[in-house]
């Protein structure tokens, strides 16, 4: 599921279930309200390969690949050929935490009374933020003419901004309802 | 913030020829252009075949004279039997064929281009490191060829020393030809670890949702399997001939019993990677045939999970069966013993796969397109190699056929008609696919007919000459060995008439035919993601991903 809703219920301000969010999410303080946010939702883009099977996929190859290294333990020729096998599985290791680092898009949306207000995140470049009255905003959908079909963004504070445009189709569609039903709450 | 980006989304191609193929970062460029360079390196080592048939045809050298290489026999002139030049020649064909003809073909290849389709990826994980594995690859590639042109040992070009490049013949071998062989293999292993790397991620990290494990289509998981064993055994042999480079080179005597070390060590470390390596090639061709047997069969492929544990299942065996190339050089009878044995559980899995193949096409209805009739001899030639491969594996049989022409036709068998097959399998199913462009089908069995008859013609006489006792790695044989040794050329002459051919029609319809293919021009059985696309498909594919209705079509897919 690669968007999650937090502190859906918009009436307790409590805000223990960002502990169990996936991703590390620095809750900036808010512009107008410095009480938590009446709802939050984290949107990321899916990755296949979970935590536990990079540690298993890791495991095996370091088991496999010590074999032939086994087999000339105490001699000079292990000196010849750890270098390489030390260089394949670091590389492997590092190319795996990479493609996570690179998925580490993560968007952050936060609603108040009377703010709501986006933050984006990137790996290697400084977070983007959008802000708004709940009041004026406006969700749209366009169909085709978006660089992704179901092309989902907000509309407020003089911009209009994409969200989620790294899930899959059927997820925007979702979401799209979604946000309308909570503006509606929070109007 | 991300503002919206709205405008009018037809993108077009704006990259002109040589952005697009000399810098290209796209996986379906560089796996087309993988395929061409390896075609082209597979022409000249199938060159150097002709002519060794040719010398071998009759008895004597008529050929391959110290006065000079001839391409007409001229029994007038005086020929004296230039035996450096027919050691260079199978040391070439072995070294380009394994590094750089199939593996670059099957894995950097159709690897490339469709296991990123398959799963749904928009591209590999790290696309410019895989436009430097591919120059990796090309630059290896001119090592190689400079390496048969340098000056080597016996005071002629290149070297001789075989593609396993044992030492002591390696490491006294005269001239630098030798270290640009070792060059040429350093790069095209790292080129290949690279490549290895980028597909592991690409295939644990960017799979579709929904497609777990054990959904994704049996290619995917046949270059995956690979990958992993590229990575797993490649290192190994760049340790290896590092110590060949710094024994030459530098002083040092890992493998020379003078300074304490050992030659048997080399061969040790050479076939823990040189067995993973004979799977890395065949294996990718696993992948293929099954989807293509699937596809003509018009049923699902039989026993999906059992396919992709055998697969599993033959690369770790392939990891501790190194020694059954080494019966003879004085292993215990332990360790024979334990070697036989685990050389012939591999049969175990690869009899699963190809009886589901063949319970594939039971009850199916088999239609005889190109491709499956290129499935169909993959089939049979695996086959036939795979049960001298057991015949081989007893240590005590191996004494008598070590290093004869029997084990030339087992391991032709296997990995040159196995794999080659299904890489022109591959061809003709894909064709459409990667170029918009149909193969006509009466060239297409043509061809395949030519290079059955021609294939088994060549190898099978093979099995005979072993028997017969004839040593591989000669020039020259006695008249006894005669008979089958001119059929065999017959046969090589075909198979090469059936390449030219192949190589003609192949240009022929990239340049003359209209891009006419359909998405899908087969059926509704060739039913993964690639044939959701056009043929041939946009510069950028999968940006968004895909719905797995669009690829989850039930079980066992």
């Amino acid at each position: 599921m690669p968007y999650e809703w937090l502190n859906t219920n918009s009436t307790a301000p409590d805000h223990s279930g960002a502990a169990s969010h996936p991703k590390d999410t620095a809750n900036g303080p808010a512009a107008t309200a410095a009480d938590p946010a009446l709802a939050e939702l984290h949107l990321w883009p899916y990755r296949s390969l979970p935590k536990q099977g990079f540690v298993i996929f890791i495991g095996v190859t370091a088991g496999m690949i010590s074999i032939p290294l086994l087999a000339i333990l105490g001699t000079m020729a292990l000196w010849a050929i750890l270098p390489f096998v030390g260089a394949a599985l670091g590389g492997v290791w590092f190319a795996l935490q990479r493609s996570y680092r690179d998925g580490r898009v993560h968007e952050e949306l936060q609603f108040w009374p009377d703010l709501i207000k986006l933050t984006r995140h990137d790996p290697n470049r400084p977070d983007r933020h959008w802000e708004a009255n709940p009041h004026w905003v406006q969700v749209s959908m366009r169909a085709s003419e978006g660089p992704v079909p179901h092309y989902l963004t907000l509309k407020g504070g003089g911009r209009e901004v994409e969200i989620g445009a790294f899930l899959s189709e059927d997820e925007r569609r979702r979401l799209q309802g979604e946000l309308i039903t909570r503006l509606h709450a929070i109007r | 913030m991300a503002d919206a980006a709205v405008h009018g989304h037809a993108h077009h191609d704006h990259r002109g020829f040589f952005t697009r193929w000399f810098m290209s970062t796209n996986h379906k460029d560089i796996g087309i252009l993988y395929l061409f360079v390896s075609g082209v390196v597979g022409f000249i080592s199938v060159c150097f075949t002709i002519y060794m048939r040719l010398e071998l045809m009759e008895p004597g050298v008529q050929y391959m004279c110290m006065e000079g290489a001839r391409l007409i026999a001229d029994s007038a002139a005086t020929c004296s039997p230039d035996g450096h030049l027919w050691n260079v020649l199978i040391t070439y064909h072995g070294v380009l064929m394994m590094f750089f003809v199939v593996i670059p073909a099957l894995f950097g290849g159709f690897g490339n281009y469709l296991m990123p389709l398959q799963i749904g990826a928009p591209d590999m994980a790290f696309p410019r490191m895989n436009n430097l594995s591919f120059w990796m690859f090309v630059a290896g590639t001119s090592l190689g060829v400079a390496s048969m042109l340098a000056p080597g040992g016996n005071g002629q070009a290149g070297s001789g020393v075989g593609w396993v490049l044992y030492p002591p013949l390696s490491t006294t071998e005269a001239g630098i030809s030798m270290d640009l062989a070792i060059f040429a293999v350093h790069l095209s292993g790292a080129s290949s670890i690279l490549g290895a790397i980028n597909m592991i991620t690409t295939f644990l990290n960017m799979r579709a949702p929904g497609m777990t494990l054990h959904k994704v289509p049996l290619f995917s998981w046949s270059i995956f399997v690979t990958a992993w064993m590229i990575l797993l055994a490649l290192p190994v042999l760049a340790g290896a001939i590092t110590m060949l480079l710094t024994d030459r080179n530098f002083g040092t005597t890992f493998f020379d019993p003078a300074g304490g070390g050992d030659p048997i060590l080399y061969q040790h470390i050479l076939w823990f990677f040189g067995h993973p390596e004979v799977y890395i090639i065949i294996v990718p061709g696993f992948g293929i045939i099954s989807h293509v047997i699937a596809t003509f069969s018009k049923k699902p492929i039989f026993g999906y999970l059992p396919m992709v544990y055998a697969m599993v299942a033959i690369a770790a065996l392939g990891f501790v069966v190194w020694a059954h190339h080494m019966y003879t050089v004085g292993l215990s009878l332990t360790q024979q013993s334990y070697f036989m044995l685990a050389t012939m559980v591999i049969a175990v899995p690869t009899g699963v796969k190809i009886f589901s193949w063949i319970a594939t096409m039971w009850g199916g209805s088999v239609e005889f397109k190109t491709p499956m009739l290129w499935a169909f001899g993959f089939l049979f030639l695996f086959t036939v190699g795979g049960v001298t491969g057991i015949v081989l594996a007893q240590a005590g049989i191996d004494r008598a056929y070590h290093d004869t022409y029997y084990v030339v036709a087992h391991f032709h068998y296997v990995m040159s008609l196995g794999a080659v097959f299904a890489i022109f399998a591959g061809i003709y199913f894909y064709m459409p696919k990667m170029s918009g462009k149909m193969l006509p089908e009466w060239a297409g069995k043509i061809h395949f007919w030519a290079m059955f008859i021609g294939a088994n013609l060549t190898f099978f006489p093979q099995h005979f000459l072993g028997r017969q006792g004839m040593p591989r790695r000669y020039i020259d044989y006695p008249e006894a060995f005669a008979y089958w040794n001119y059929i065999s050329s017959i046969g090589a002459f075909l198979s090469f008439a059936s390449f030219l051919f192949f190589i003609v029609v192949l240009f022929y319809t990239l340049i003359f035919v209209k891009r006419t293919a359909p998405a899908n021009p087969w059926n509704e059985w060739a039913d993964t993601l690639e044939w959701t696309l056009p043929s041939p498909p946009p510069e950028h594919t999968f940006e968004q991903l895909p719905k797995q209705s669009d690829w989850d079509k039930g079980p066992a897919h």
